[in-house]
């Protein structure tokens, strides 16, 4: 059963979570839902005409996630986003991290200041889901302590409690010494650590990533994903989401990848209004939680197959 | 030194120094030996500097213009930067753009008006001037907040910041430096309006006084010893300003090229 069948067999109601599986990387299961979609569509109307029809960016939309745990370690998860430009990967982020109100249909995800298992889903406001914008945006007049500080406005810690916490993330990513630093006195992959760090201490454990890897050099692309396998292996619910065109990159670290792609006619005439065409499921492959996958052959020929996908998108 | 007739080299401060004193030698040169009726030498000046100090009270004139000038910009500031951030509202929006258009019209024509709703006198130079520097003020800082990108909007809702607390974070704190520089400039524009007012209101005296006058007697070289006296406060206030704004906002020269 591949992981389509799974997302549909939840969406119709059968509860698949907790069943093990096991795949060619070793024993999982599927734990509690994370993130759903529902039926989520976009279209913006013509405001100088407003007698023309809507312009449709996401035809119904409907996604699932689930918690994936794998016994004895902290398992997160990559969903990677891929499609053409302009089809409306980011504007399906931007509703994923509640700054776009969909036209229809519903963003949930889970509740964990409710409930620390997961199992109690809300619907996402700006704020439960991080997002890192593709120049990594930080408040230039802040410090970088400041601007994981104000990450943390809204608990209910101390002065002294954020300080520390904000302190102990940036030791985890080995970037303590840049604390008292502004924005332009960081390097862009500081920066995008900074940036990565700030949205994990305020959403916790879902952060979605436009285009991390635009005009970074080969080994640049490697570092970003490190940082964010190393995001994703932190917790148990760390769920990121990573929008982008560089199908390998993409391939190298997502569990789960996604296709967003539009109709065609008759013809052979896009039809507007994109949605997930195609979810592959690397984990299934046993292309996922394997260090150095990407030198092997398997992985090259499923860049390939995900590639000539991508061609009919 | 070939770095000084090249576009955005820096310059050491030796070259600098040569720089700045050649310039100035050109300068007075051309000062001292220009043949023009209406540009009295560097001495006549000097001379009526000193006279205008001693016999006219320029030091206390200078000091009731830079109280009317701080006091107006004072107000203005409240006024225009409160309308400002408040046109993140678009409740307040038409208010400031019909306030914007106000910058067209000429304070003369509004002498009469605030007699009648503000008194005459200080008062009446005080708002004529608030008005003034109000008007330019409130547009530039406005077009500084409608410049403001939704990414910068996002960047505070992703961190689950209200609305209001954005407005904060991102109109307020985030144009601290620009609207320091915003200030810096229209505190410059108060004085070149001051001595229109200060024509416009003779009471209470001030440099306007003193310079209008001195052109009705035609004794330029103590015109422009008072404006040279004008240009001198006004520097070591913009100075004052910049300084503020460096200690306040210290990210905002980082990523200038001239440092």
């Amino acid at each position: 059963m591949g992981f389509n069948d799974l997302a549909n067999q939840a969406l119709e109601g059968s509860d698949p979570a907790h069943e093990t599986r096991h795949s060619r990387v070793g024993q999982y299961s599927l734990g509690e839902v994370l993130v759903r979609t529902t039926d989520v569509t976009l279209s913006f109307q013509n405001k100088d005409n407003p007698d023309d029809p809507p312009k449709i960016v996401l035809k119904p939309t409907s996604i699932e996630v689930r918690d994936i745990v794998r016994p004895g370690l902290a398992q997160g998860q990559v969903i990677g986003l891929l499609g053409p430009s302009g089809i409306g990967k980011s504007q399906f982020s931007r509703i994923l991290a509640g700054l776009q109100k969909p036209t229809s249909g519903q963003v949930l995800v889970s509740d964990f200041e409710k409930d620390k298992t997961g199992a109690t889903l809300r619907p996402v406001e700006a704020g439960h889901v991080g997002m890192v914008a593709q120049d990594y945006p930080l408040f230039r007049w802040r410090t970088v302590l400041g601007n994981l500080i104000v990450a943390l406005e809204h608990t209910t810690l101390s002065r002294k409690d954020k300080v520390a916490k904000a302190t102990e993330y940036l030791q985890l990513f080995d970037v303590s010494e840049l604390a008292e630093k502004y924005p332009a006195q960081l390097s862009g992959g500081q920066r995008q650590r900074i940036a990565i760090i700030r949205q994990l201490l305020c959403a916790e454990h879902f952060i979605v990533m436009d285009e991390p890897f635009t005009g970074l050099d080969p080994i640049s692309k490697e570092i970003v994903c490190e940082v964010i396998n190393k995001v994703a292996t932190l917790h148990e619910h760390n769920t990121i989401f990573v929008v982008a065109h560089d199908i390998t990159a993409l391939c190298q670290i997502s569990d789960q990848l996604w296709l967003f792609g539009r109709d065609r006619d008759e013809q052979d005439r896009v039809i507007p209004g994109a949605t997930v065409k195609t979810k592959f499921d690397l984990i299934e492959r046993g292309l996922a939680w394997q260090p150095g996958i990407y030198e092997t052959q398997p992985f090259t020929d499923f860049v390939r197959e995900v590639r000539q996908e991508f061609r009919h998108l | 030194m070939t770095n000084a007739f090249r576009p955005n080299r820096s310059l050491t401060g030796q070259a600098w120094t040569i720089l700045l004193g050649v310039e100035a030698a050109l300068f007075l040169l051309a000062w001292t030996f220009g043949d023009a009726y209406s540009i009295p030498g560097p001495y006549d000046v000097l001379q009526a500097l000193g006279k205008a100090i001693r016999e006219d009270g320029l030091l206390y004139e200078l000091g009731v213009s830079f109280r009317i000038n701080a006091e107006a910009l004072a107000i203005s500031t409240v006024i225009s930067v409160g309308l400002a951030w408040l046109s993140v509202l678009p409740s307040v929006r038409p208010i400031v753009a019909v306030l914007s258009r106000a910058r067209f019209l000429g304070l003369a024509g509004f002498v009469t008006v605030f007699t009648f709703a503000f008194g005459g006198g200080h008062a009446l130079k005080v708002s004529l001037l608030t008005f003034g520097i109000s008007v330019f003020f409130l547009t530039s800082m406005a077009s500084v907040i409608a410049s403001i990108p939704r990414a910068d909007w996002d960047q505070a809702r992703s961190l689950r910041m209200s609305e209001w607390r954005s407005v904060w974070e991102i109109a307020v704190l985030g144009k601290a430096d620009e609207t320091f520089e915003m200030f810096r400039q229209n505190a410059a524009i108060g004085w070149v309006m001051l001595t229109m007012v200060e024509g416009l209101v003779r009471s209470e005296g001030g440099v306007g006084g003193i310079l209008l006058n001195s052109t009705r007697y035609r004794n330029f070289a103590a015109v422009f010893a008072v404006q040279i006296a004008v240009a001198l406060l006004g520097a070591g206030q913009d100075r004052l300003i910049a300084y503020i704004k460096d200690k306040v906002c210290p990210h905002s020269a980082l990523t200038l090229e001239r440092n």
